[in-house]
């Protein structure tokens, strides 16, 4: 196997929970990042010990509940979060598709926005000349729309704009979390086939998604995160399954938590009632 | 260290786009738009010109006597509108990153990009200025040096910018961590106005004449800002050029400390920031 592109190895963040902002200041200036063990306890880790590889033109998906790390995870991978244990090598260029819309800014016009984050993520202003029109055409922006303040865009166009420019980027590597979920009908179809046709071209994906058809159709492995950890490196129908078979265990296991509870203060009111 | 560098030369174009939305963003909504740049200074000159210099009109210790070619207005003229510049830098320090949030969270560039922005841009902001400095040098008859525009004008540019942008990576990092520098900073603002010798030539306060103790003339040539408000005063007045190490009446030491003040505020400034990174991306 070639080198992998995508090499995550122990990979751990820490959020200081209840931190009073003087104590961690100054922990940061004198610990830097080796803590001292006692104030370790005090932090929260969303995410630790999180290795894997991810090789060239392969696509992953990452599942798992709310809140277990799988946007951070990608923030992570992005270069946008810096991990506070282990490290995550990305050789090539990045292709973020965190959040859509942000990066515009309201004041100025979807033309001036597209050359504005264009160039932020790396195009040069002749590659976006050239693709302007494309651009435009994929976010299917009504006409004269396109010179007009983007605060007077819908959300709707705001994501169809943001998706088409990201689109264009030639960048090895794509990250996308939960973006597929927005957009009318029509729009979804087009970045269906957009994402096919990056794969096709031998591009590394990472999806972050709670849509199972989206990731059976992409994806040819999945990563299951359960609290913080990689529970599963497979492929997409296992990861899905163990994923599934724990959400309807912990399902299961809540009703019987609220069986037991009603049954009790039936037992209780029973017991009064007697 | 070396590759942040890189990095972030790579990425200049990204600063001048930033620059350049920034002041479409400014000008775009306000009628008068780049006038603006020029109004604001000219009211205050305005302003201090008919307080000092036709209310109190006394000693006005212009460098070089008051018949210097220029008089009051143009030292007036040409200390405000560079210090616009580094006031505009100050204010906005503190929100260098948390305005731009959305765009640090969800891109990779280097992080100093976003600093450096809000320095360029006053700085482009200043230089909009010049034509009107120009103006009042023509009609005021100001007169110039080789040694003014050669050594002065750049020196007072370069450490000028070096300082303000190491102060505002000190405030936009610690800023996001610890809310309050935004309000230390109005205060300072004002402090630093009246110590830097804008409005009020510094020869007032260092001159063997003066009622100032030792103690305060040498406290008040360790704000580095003086050495570069000198600097830029001596553009148009020889006179009032900073020194190495002389005699506070002729220049003093105010030089040496903005050269060093500027090298050591950039150095912790880059350091502080460089440091805080981490924290900064998650709370952000």
């Amino acid at each position: 196997m070639a080198e992998p592109i995508i090499e995550a190895e122990n990979l751990g963040i820490s959020f200081a929970v209840n931190r009073r902002r003087k104590r961690s200041l100054r922990e940061m200036f004198i610990h830097g990042k080796k803590r001292d063990p006692n104030a370790a306890g005090a932090d929260f880790w969303p995410m630790r010990g999180v290795s894997f590889q991810v090789a060239e033109g392969e696509c992953v998906g990452i599942v798992g509940k709310n809140g277990t790390g799988k946007s951070t995870l990608l923030k992570m991978i992005a270069g946008v979060l810096i991990p506070d244990e282990g490290s995550v090598r990305v050789r090539g260029k990045v292709a973020p598709l965190l959040e859509l819309r942000a990066g515009f800014n309201d004041q100025l016009t979807g033309r001036e926005n597209v050359y504005l984050v264009g160039s932020l993520h790396g195009m040069d202003t002749e590659t976006i000349d050239a693709r302007f029109d494309e651009i435009v055409e994929f976010a299917n922006i009504r006409e004269g729309y396109i010179d007009m303040p983007v605060r007077h865009y819908s959300s709707g166009m705001k994501v169809r704009l943001g998706f088409a420019l990201i689109s264009q980027l030639e960048h090895p590597v794509m990250l996308v979390d939960e973006v597929l979920a927005v957009g009318d009908k029509a729009f979804k179809k087009k970045c269906y086939e957009a994402i096919e046709r990056m794969l096709a071209k031998n591009r590394t994906m990472v999806l972050v998604s709670h849509n199972e058809t989206d990731l059976k159709r992409f994806c040819d492995r999945g990563l299951y995160i359960k609290d913080g950890e990689l529970a599963l490196d497979a492929d997409i129908e296992t990861a899905l399954a163990a994923y599934n078979a724990d959400t309807k265990a912990e399902t299961e296991a809540r009703k019987k938590a609220a069986e037991e509870k009603k049954l009790r203060r039936q037992e209780k009111g029973g017991g009064e009632a007697a | 260290m070396a590759s942040r560098a890189l990095a972030v030369w790579q990425n200049r174009q990204v600063v001048g786009l930033l620059v350049r939305r920034d002041l479409k963003v400014k000008y775009q909504k306000s009628i008068l738009g780049y006038a603006w740049s020029m109004l604001e200074p000219l009211a205050m000159a305005g302003v201090y010109f008919f307080v000092f210099g036709l209310i109190f009109n006394t000693n006005r210790g212009v460098p070089g006597g008051d018949d210097a070619p220029g008089g009051y207005l143009l030292f007036l003229i040409s200390g405000l509108l560079p210090w616009l510049w580094f006031s505009t830098a100050l204010n906005e320090a503190p929100k260098a990153l948390i305005s731009q949030s959305k765009l640090i969270t969800t891109m990779k560039v280097p992080r100093e990009i976003f600093p450096i922005a809000v320095v360029t841009r006053g700085f482009v902001d200043y230089l909009f200025t010049w034509p009107v400095l120009l103006l009042f040098v023509f009609f005021l008859g100001g007169r110039t040096t080789l040694m003014g525009v050669l050594v002065w004008l750049p020196a007072a540019l370069v450490v000028q910018y070096a300082f303000t942008l190491g102060v505002t990576f000190l405030l936009a990092s610690v800023n996001v961590l610890v809310r309050d520098v935004e309000r230390i900073v109005r205060i300072l603002n004002r402090i630093l106005f009246y110590a830097s010798a804008i409005i009020i030539p510094s020869g007032m306060v260092l001159d063997g004449t003066s009622s100032f103790p030792g103690w305060f003339k040498s406290l008040f040539q360790l704000n580095p800002l003086l050495g570069i408000f000198k600097m830029h005063h001596a553009v148009w007045y020889p006179a009032d050029a900073p020194g190495f190490a002389r005699a506070a009446a002729e220049g003093g030491f105010a030089l040496t400390t903005a050269l060093v003040g500027a090298l050591v505020f950039l150095t912790v400034g880059y350091w502080v920031f460089r440091r805080l990174e981490t924290a900064v991306l998650k709370e952000l």
